[in-house]
């Protein structure tokens, strides 16, 4: 024991000064994140989802999905892997085209329901009081009204439409991240630490962004990473009501167009669409999961 | 025979950052009606060594991966989880160090100290009803007959302390562990527990293992102490033998870091002065055990700091709209002066008000009344601006080392951050140049600035938190129980750090404890406060030699001695 004890010190001493690089609570979760071999896979479906959209976005893959390429209704084959629809299109070029439906609305909701849900999370945390109650009795009230109808009002005033679906989800889904937000500042503003920087004289400001926000933030990447899941299953539900996506594939598109399909023993265009779905879905579920756990907020080397 | 015997236990936790040998082949026993102290520091293994007689120890991480625990002659690291479960609580129970946590807050004290009766005897629950009042009364909580229907949130600590002892003796167990069961507790309040504890050993015979980091607590009652250092077993013997005759340099180390009231040194030992490293013993230091009178010889200074009928008052809300419908007054009218570079030591039990008047010196709470001189200058009427300026000169250091560190921030960022509020260091350079200063002054080293908070131990954190408070330059600094978090080595270690800094810079401190033995020997003058008043405040050995107060007087008796009682009679002989 005491052996090995001061090798470790030596070896320490020898290499002290450009060791000494300080491991941050975040690289430590990216360790913590790694050592999990299904939240890795997963991790790498997502971003191999991103590329695709990214990809497809661009013009460089599914860029020809409009094109009739074969006979209507063809079923899968080595041809068409997920077969064609009733225009001759190919479904597996639908498909990818429709990630890129996904990711973005998965990405642009998330971005326009953060600022909203950080900002007033924490000012009602962090100043209490009246400020506090307004927001509560804001964001009840909001959340009061169900989500689905929420969706489809907002959806029917901005009329049909991919910018109507960012603006929908994202102004739907901040009220969870308003109230953990909120939480987390209230329990972290009577910390010490926060106390401390009042008494080297920082102000509210610099105490709330400074101090607490980076402490709250791994909030933010959770939230981020479960959104994208409900936002593309959200942006489905829209468009199979017909509120959603036109004039390009998506996946709500498609499996709306497959209710009719059916009927006929066309399975294909709604298999590919949900498989395709459901990878994701699960992939960003899983990984939610994970970084929640990679991120425990409870401090470390307590004890 | 012997009750409870280790033999070669050796527990290891399983962590990402590889094994960790939490207890290394450590044996001793305990005999029927003996009390063992353990003791060491956190992390030492004392703790893991506890919960492995109870099998409690989780797992994974942890296992018990070697060596035995015979309890009555059977092993207990072999015996099936059912068989243990009947053990557990009936022949070994347990007692925990936070008496808050360690009951359940919605069941009633009655139904807890019952539970165990019903599970473990059999009785029924108006029987088991029965005897929760007579051990309620037993542990002496007063009227039982109405406590015994309370929740735990209606009792004060040192009761609710007593309802955990009640529930572990409740089916006379033949072991009893007590894991720091007094350390979260007031002194007087825990002087009534251990005493309380001794009776109750001597009454139903039961062997106890007293686990602690504060040697002076078991000098009384342990019969035999077990030292634990680096998961090692480094001395057992009697405690006797322990006080007198301590053979490790660590034992040492610990009976002399703990400042006592008839010994003023100037500085104290620290286990660091007995031994290096690796463990091996060092020579003592001939001229730091000796006495000095620096402290009574300090002279006369200017006025730094006056407090004037200041006071606190906490509102109360209720009714409908939460409207103030009174309020709590936390300080009241407390006045005193301070002189530049002397220490003034502030003690009481808890919620006497003491850190609400560290605070409302520094403006962190808003006084109700009164006046905060410092300087010359009302602090009170200053504006928000001039407070700013102001909060350069004055600091303070908090209890908690663990959360007053913003743990997204490295040590670095922590440090400069002052300097960039208060424009101290004319570039970046200049500050990072005094941030490795600061760092070598509180005993860090430079290459540590780029790390972060948890990569510290508790103790080189409290040396951050008082970097940090000196990176502006300040005269005067509140020390709020900055040492009662750390184990008694390291809080010698801060202490007399805290003197070094004071005697180099000049700088003026008051230090909040409930910690009488630490305040008296940091400190030059003592104010005792109770119930939001200062009570009494004289010179440091004035008030610890003859004590005007009756209350203060308490305080004092209730302070562990720190050397067994069979000792003691015999010095007085």
């Amino acid at each position: 024991m005491s052996m090995s004890k001061t090798e470790a010190l030596v070896k320490n001493n020898v290499q002290s000064v450009d060791l000494l690089k300080g491991k941050s609570l975040w690289i430590d979760a990216w360790n913590r994140l790694k050592k999990d071999k299904i939240a890795v896979s997963c991790l790498f479906i997502v971003i191999f989802y991103a590329l695709i959209a990214l990809l497809s976005a661009v013009g460089v893959i599914a860029a020809d999905w409009g094109a009739e390429v074969g006979p209507s209704y063809a079923p899968p084959s080595a041809d068409y892997i997920f077969g064609t629809d009733i225009f001759g299109r190919d479904v597996f070029s639908k498909v990818i085209h429709g990630s890129q439906v996904a990711m973005s609305v998965g990405l642009i909701s998330s971005l326009i329901a953060i600022p909203i849900g950080v900002t007033l999370g924490a000012l009602a945390g962090y100043f209490g009081g009246w400020v506090d109650e307004v927001i509560v009795w804001f964001y009840t009230t909001f959340s009061s009204i169900p989500q689905i109808m929420l969706l489809m009002s907002i959806a029917l005033i901005l009329g049909k439409g991919i910018n109507t679906v960012y603006i929908a989800l994202g102004l739907t889904s901040w009220v969870g991240l308003c109230r953990l937000i909120r939480g987390e500042v209230m329990k972290h503003k009577n910390r010490e630490y926060v106390q401390a920087a009042g008494a080297i004289g920082a102000g509210h400001g610099r105490k709330l962004f400074k101090h607490i926000i980076p402490n709250v933030s791994h909030i933010v990447i959770i939230f981020t990473s479960l959104q994208f899941q409900i936002a593309i299953k959200s942006e489905v539900i829209l468009s199979y009501l017909g509120l959603g996506v036109s004039g390009q594939p998506s996946w709500g598109t498609m499996i709306d167009d497959a209710k009719l399909e059916l009927a006929r023993g066309v399975w294909w265009q709604l298999a590919g669409a949900t498989l395709a779905m459901f990878i994701v879905v699960l992939a960003f579920n899983i990984l939610g999961d994970a970084l929640r756990d990679a991120l425990d907020p409870k401090l470390k080397g307590k004890g | 025979m012997s009750l409870i015997s280790f033999k070669d236990l050796t527990v290891d936790f399983h962590t990402p950052e590889g094994m960790v040998r939490a207890v290394n082949k450590i044996s001793f026993d305990i005999n029927e009606g003996q009390t063992v102290g353990l003791v060491g520091e956190s992390g030492s293994g004392k703790s893991v060594t506890s919960l492995a007689a109870m099998r409690l120890i989780p797992n994974p991480p942890g296992i018990i991966s070697g060596g035995e625990i015979l309890f009555q002659g059977k092993d207990l690291t072999k015996v099936s989880e059912d068989e243990m479960r009947k053990i557990r609580g009936n022949e070994i129970s347990m007692i925990f160090q936070e008496p808050m946590t360690a009951l359940n807050p919605v069941f009633r004290v009655g139904d807890q100290i019952a539970e165990v009766l019903m599970l473990h005897r059999g009785m029924s629950r108006k029987e088991a009803w029965e005897k929760a009042e007579m051990l309620l009364d037993q542990v002496g909580i007063p009227s039982p007959k109405t406590s015994i229907m309370k929740y735990p949130h209606e009792m004060s600590g040192g009761q609710k302390q007593r309802v955990c002892i009640a529930i572990a003796i409740a089916c006379e167990p033949k072991l009893l562990i007590c894991d720091e069961p007094t350390t979260a507790l007031d002194v007087t309040i825990q002087k009534q527990v251990l005493d309380l504890m001794f009776d109750l050993q001597d009454k139903y015979n039961m062997g106890m293992l007293f686990i602690t980091h504060d040697l002076s607590v078991i000098a009384d009652i342990a019969d035999e102490v077990v030292v634990m250092y680096r998961s090692n077993l480094v001395e057992d013997n009697t405690t006797e033998k322990i006080f007198t005759h301590a053979t490790h340099p660590y034992t040492k180390g610990l009976l002399s870091c703990r400042p006592s009231l008839d010994k003023n040194p100037s500085r104290l030992l620290t286990v660091a002065d007995f031994m290096d490293e690796d463990g091996n013993e060092l020579k003592v230091d001939e001229a730091k055990l000796v006495p000095d009178d620096k402290k009574e010889k300090k002279e006369e200074t200017p006025v730094l700091l006056e407090v004037n009928g200041l006071s606190t008052h906490f509102p109360i809300k209720g009714g409908l709209f939460g409207r103030t419908v009174d309020h709590f007054k936390a300080v009241k009218e407390v006045s005193f002066k301070l002189q530049k570079g002397k220490t003034l030591g502030l003690v009481g039990e808890s919620g006497c008000g003491k850190t609400t008047l560290g605070r409302t010196i520094l403006r962190l709470i808003e006084p109700a009344g009164g006046q905060v001189i410092y300087d010359g200058i009302d602090i009170t009427k200053l504006d928000k601006d001039q407070m700013r300026d102001m909060r350069s000169r004055m600091q303070i250091i908090f209890q908690d080392p663990y959360s007053s560190l913003n743990p997204r921030m490295t040590v670095g960022e922590i440090l400069l951050e002052p300097m960039n509020l208060h424009n101290i260091g004319v570039n970046k350079e200049e500050k990072v140049e005094k941030a490795k200063w600061l760092m070598e002054k509180v005993g860090l080293t430079a290459a540590q600035l780029s790390r972060y908070p948890h990569e510290f131990s508790g103790g080189q954190r409290q040396r951050i938190c008082i970097a940090r408070a000196l990176a502006v330059n300040p005269e005067f600094i509140i020390c709020d129980e900055s040492v009662s978090a750390l184990d008694v080595s390291v809080q010698a270690q801060v202490l007399n750090l805290l003197l070094d800094l004071q005697e180099e810079f000049g700088l003026t401190y008051i230090f909040i404890s409930h910690d009488l033995s630490v305040v008296n020997f940091i400190s030059d003058e003592v104010a005792v406060m109770r119930a939001g008043k200062i009570v009494e405040m004289d010179r440091a050995s004035t008030v610890y030699h003859s004590p005007k107060m009756v209350y203060t007087k308490t305080l004092l008796e209730a302070i562990p001695k720190g050397i067994p009682k069979s000792l003691l009679e015999k010095q007085n002989q």
